[in-house]
Formats: structure tokens, sequence, C-alpha cells
């Protein structure tokens, strides 16, 4: 038992300092994707407003490029559309202008990635797939490692047997409970 | 010399311009086939329905939080159709708005109530008072986009 032991600290010991990265990824990750029916966790948007000469509802190969013109955008955009007889949405590389012809009104959004947060939720979520399911299945082995040799590193009062049993029993209840109260 | 200037000229050209167009294909990708206007497919919906359906157009709108859906401009102004694909299978970025985009799916029809929840049986319409719409969408399984 006591070899057993050593190789469960070697191992917890050493998964450990390795998976502090993809942990701190996933854990902060985690915590911004669980709330994105309160907020955008990959993308900030600024709204910006302002009047320009007011193009009239004319057809859209004549109306377009005298409403690119007159925003005077500092790059070309991408695309544009008609919306609606009375819109034209401009598409930038940072967002979409909406321009109302009518009126001349201007509203433009910019959507920004998140530094940081934006790449931790592109790999917490494996929107990239590819070599990145390899890792994160690489890392989900890890942290079983990880849990499983954590319960074989202290012994007696403190350990499985005593203290460090109850709290591990209580860790197993809290999800078996949930999933049993979620399915009513 | 002059010659010489002009096709390695050409070349950059080229070369930048496979540089600069860059296709990302998400998820099974879009098949070998016709495309379906969005016009066509809109002004006939009972045809289509349940039919797997080749689209183009321009992304316009997207879903922001979990870019689980696009809106696919059609070749008539003003129209759109949804491309919904599963969440987290397929994730679309929110840079593709303003880009080129092909899809494949099947068109189906929801009926759903005036806050998007699935509308339920027609006797519990009638007894709750609700009203239903019906909005239709192309269930993606893949799509292709044109990055400029």
């Amino acid at each position: 038992m006591g070899s057993f032991r050593k190789v469960c600290r070697w191992l917890h010991r050493e998964l450990g300092f390795f998976a502090v990265g993809l942990t701190l990824v996933y854990a902060v990750s985690g915590l911004a994707v669980n709330h994105v029916h309160h907020w955008n966790p990959d993308n900030t948007s600024a709204m910006e407003t302002w009047s320009i000469e007011a193009p009239g509802l004319g057809p859209t190969e004549e109306i377009t490029p005298l409403v690119i013109s007159r925003l005077a955008l500092a790059e070309p955009p991408k695309d544009s559309w008609r919306a609606a007889e009375h819109l034209l949405h401009v598409f930038t590389r940072d967002g979409t202008v909406e321009v109302d012809l009518n009126t001349g009104g201007v509203r433009r959004e910019r959507v920004t990635p998140r530094p940081i947060l934006y790449d931790m939720n592109f790999m917490h979520l494996n929107k990239g797939k590819g070599v990145w399911t390899i890792v994160a299945d690489a890392y989900a082995v890890l942290l079983t490692l990880l849990a499983l040799s954590g319960i074989f590193l202290v012994k007696g009062r403190r350990g499985l047997a005593g203290r460090g049993g109850v709290l591990m029993g209580l860790g197993i209840l809290l999800p078996i409970l949930y999933a049993w109260l979620a399915r009513g | 010399m002059r010659k010489s200037v002009i096709m390695f000229l050409i070349l950059l050209v080229a070369v930048a311009g496979v540089a600069v167009a860059k296709d990302k294909v998400y998820g099974k990708g879009v098949s070998e086939g016709d495309v379906t206007k969005i016009s066509a497919i809109m002004a006939d919906t009972d045809s289509y329905q349940g039919k797997t359906v080749r689209i183009e157009g321009t992304a316009v709108a997207i879903c922001a939080s979990r870019g689980c859906w696009v809106e696919i401009s059609s070749d008539l102004e003003g129209q759109t159709l949804r491309l919904k694909v599963k969440d987290g299978e397929i994730v679309f970025p929110s840079k593709i708005v303003g880009e080129r985009i092909a899809a494949e799916g099947v068109f189906t029809a929801n009926h759903v109530t005036e806050e998007n929840k699935v509308c339920s049986h027609k006797a519990t319409q009638e007894a709750t008072g609700y009203s239903c719409t019906t909005s239709y969408q192309v269930t993606g399984t893949g799509a292709v986009v044109s990055f400029k």
C-alpha cells in the first residue's frame, strides 16, 4: 500500500502542475459561458449613432454607392443588404452599419472579441474541433487520474477512512441529488 | 524584362487573391448539387417542407451569444431564411456577418407563439387563447463561408 500511495502522490503532483493552465482555461471560461443568457462571453458590442444626408428610397444599386460614400468609412465595406425599403445594412470588418434611407439616421454596431476570454471560450467549447478534441480528451483523462490519485494521498482520520471519505461522499451525492431532483 | 515584371505582378495578384479569399467549412459542408433560390423556397413552402435544400446568400445576422443560427439574405430584397444548427455542434463566429455563405439542410416549418415557443395542440391553443405563427428555417448540416 505504501508504494501505491507513493505512485499516487507522484502522479497527483506531476499531473497537477501540468493541469494548472488548462484547468484555469476551463474554469474561467466555464464561469463565463454559464451565464450566456446574461451577457455575451465572446464579444463586446459598442453602439454609435450619427446622421448623414438622407439618401432617399431609390433603387438599391443607385443608393448603395451613395450611402457608402456619405458614410466615409475608414475601410471599404465587405457587403451591403437592403433589409427593408427604408433600411440599408452595410457590413464592415467589425460589425454592421444600419442606415435609415428616409431620415439619414445611422446606427453602427462594432463587435470586438473580448481579450483572452474569447480564446478561452473557443477552447472550452471546442469550436475549432480537430486537434483540440484530442487535447480536450487527454485533459479529461488527466482530470480523472488527478481525482482518483487524490483519494489516496492522505491516510488515517483525514483520509478516505475519515473526513476525506465524508467529503468525497458529499461531492458524489451532490450531482446525483441534482440529477434526481432535476428529472422530477 | 517588362514582360517578366508583368508576369510577376499577375502571379502576385493571383497569390494574394488566393490568400485573401478563404473558404471555411462548417459541419459537413455543402455537397455538390443545384442551389435553390431562397425566394423560390419561400414562395412554395409546402413543397419544400422536409426536403434537403442548398441555399446561398449573405450572412446578415447571427445569434450573438451561441452562434447557433444565421440569417441568410434572399435574392429578394428584405427576405431572409434562417439557418439553424445544433447548439455546440457548429458554432458560427460573429465575423461571418457580411460574408457569402452556402448552406445545406432540411427545410422545416415551426409553429411558434409570439415568444418563439413551440405551439402545442390546436385545442390547447384555442383554450388558452394564444396565437401561433409559422416560422421557417433550414435545419443545417453544414455550411461554407467565403471570407473576403
